[in-house]
């Protein structure tokens, strides 16, 4: 279990990484949408090299407080990605308010910088699951690029809530939680790597029909 | 690295968290799929539709191509008979004419008969150009061709004709002019050809900012839904005037009702 674990979490910061580098590549002469998109993907790539290997230059036990840094720029990104393509203005406000209520946390429970935050990951991944919906919705009778893409954030961000609103319990039991706590952290990787291949895959199909069909 | 002791309690709150996670993954599937489907669904209507619009058009362009054609062989006969034989009539007069010994008896005759028959290709000629397009409209007006109309359908001494017309002079412009006068004309041949009516009615008044039309007969009518899908071109020429006009038309009819139609026409604002 644990080499799998190993295995499967590097080969998804080589491919969030890979993932990061092809879209920052084509960032050329496409639209603003994406390349709010290919900011977030720079931006989480940083956050999972640094969770992996973060201990190998600075000698901490706990890095959990990357995943902090995860999840709230993950919110804030992906809401200017999707505002680009939806352009609700109301967006912004549910930003401020939620930004508002994490803070609220964090100056009311600071220990909570080095656990989890299920009440945060829910909010935030759960208004990103609104918005993809409303996307779905948007675009039932046309087509657009980030379709794909909006199926995979839909179906990882909705899946993972539970994992990471559950990974508390690490700090609260002993030894068989190590075992369902790898469970869920495989399920997370192979959730993951579903949304970097879906990723890749819009990227793939774009640069194809480019070189192509013109 | 076996020795792994298994509580109970917490097996079973990982097992909670599985089964609860498997439910939000089996939700995501669902919902991505409904979106998948109804997506397609939804394609598919709207591409049906078009395929309605453009099936209809064809057809459209189709009786409009018939109707060309017919109209072209009606010119083409009118042409033979009234002036293609007369002016051959000429010639062979003229021919005549030209032979040297004939009496001046003989010359003055055939001079005569030449007249005749000229004068006769000249009335039909002009009488050919003027159903294919009155010269009245161009130089009078709507309402003095509308009233020429309907002078020339009284005249057939088969038709009682109420005409009552009331027109502010270039409301309209010449294009839009011709379309409501071709609109009338058709009118009246339905009714001449089809209706077996003896009253027909023509009214044209001025409302407000609005012209207003009516036209009936009190022949067998028709049933208008069959009418419309019907391929003569009539209804449907109507109909595409009425659409170039951008004015609103109703149309009653029933059988052994006569028919009713009514024109509301908006003035021409300069569109050039």
């Amino acid at each position: 279990m644990d080499t799998l674990l190993d295995i499967s979490s590097n080969f998804a910061i080589a491919f969030c990484v890979l993932n990061a580098l092809l879209y920052i590549f084509w960032l050329k002469g496409n639209n603003k949408a994406f390349r709010i998109f290919a900011v977030y993907l720079v931006v989480i790539a940083v956050i999972q090299i640094n969770a992996s290997y973060l201990k190998l230059i600075i000698p901490i036990n706990n890095n959990l407080f990357l995943f902090h840094f995860y999840y709230i720029l993950q919110f804030i990104f992906l809401t200017f990605f999707y505002f680009e393509l939806l352009k609700h203005k109301w967006m912004y406000v549910v930003l401020v308010i939620v930004l508002g209520i994490i803070t609220f946390q964090f100056i009311e429970t600071p220990a909570m910088f080095f656990r989890y935050n299920p009440l945060g990951v829910a909010i935030t991944q759960g208004f990103i699951v609104i918005y993809s919906v409303l996307f779905f919705y948007k675009y039932l009778h046309e087509t657009n690029e980030f379709l794909i893409i909006n199926i995979g954030l839909f179906f990882y961000l909705l899946s993972s809530i539970l994992i990471f609103a559950s990974g508390n319990l690490v700090f609260n039991m002993e030894l068989i939680t190590k075992y369902g706590y790898r469970l869920l952290l495989n399920l997370n990787n192979v959730l993951y790597l579903g949304l970097q291949f879906l990723i890749f895959v819009t990227w793939w199909k774009n640069y194809y029909s480019k070189k192509t069909i013109k | 690295m076996v020795e792994e002791l298994l509580f109970q309690e917490d097996y079973q709150i990982v097992d909670l968290i599985l089964i609860a996670i498997a439910l939000l993954v089996a939700m995501a599937v669902a919902i991505i799929l409904f979106f998948y489907f109804s997506r397609k669904r939804i394609i598919k209507s709207e591409l049906e539709k078009a395929n309605l619009k453009i099936a209809n058009q064809k057809e459209i362009l189709q009786t409009t191509i018939i109707t060309q054609e017919e109209e072209r062989k009606r010119i083409a006969q009118d042409l033979h008979d009234a002036i293609s034989s007369k002016l051959n009539i000429v010639s062979l007069n003229a021919n005549m004419l030209s032979l040297k010994d004939i009496s001046s008896e003989e010359t003055n005759k055939i001079a005569n008969s030449i007249l005749k028959v000229t004068g006769n290709v000249l009335e039909s000629s002009r009488k050919i150009a003027h159903d294919l397009l009155p010269p009245t409209l161009d130089k009078f007006g709507l309402e003095a061709a509308l009233e020429e109309l309907c002078e020339e359908v009284a005249d057939t001494n088969s038709f009682e004709v109420d005409c009552n017309l009331q027109y502010l002079e270039h409301f309209l412009n010449k294009d839009k002019e011709l379309h409501v006068f071709r609109i009338v004309q058709e009118l009246f041949n339905n009714s001449i050809k089809y209706s077996e009516a003896t009253n027909l009615t023509l009214k044209t008044e001025m409302e407000g900012k609005q012209l207003l039309l009516y036209y009936s007969d009190n022949g067998k009518g028709f049933d208008v839904s069959i009418a419309k899908k019907a391929k003569g071109l009539g209804m449907s020429g109507i109909e595409n005037r009425v659409a170039i006009l951008n004015a609103i038309h109703t149309i009653i009819s029933s059988p052994d009702n006569g028919i009713s139609v009514t024109l509301a026409l908006n003035p021409s604002k300069d569109e050039n």
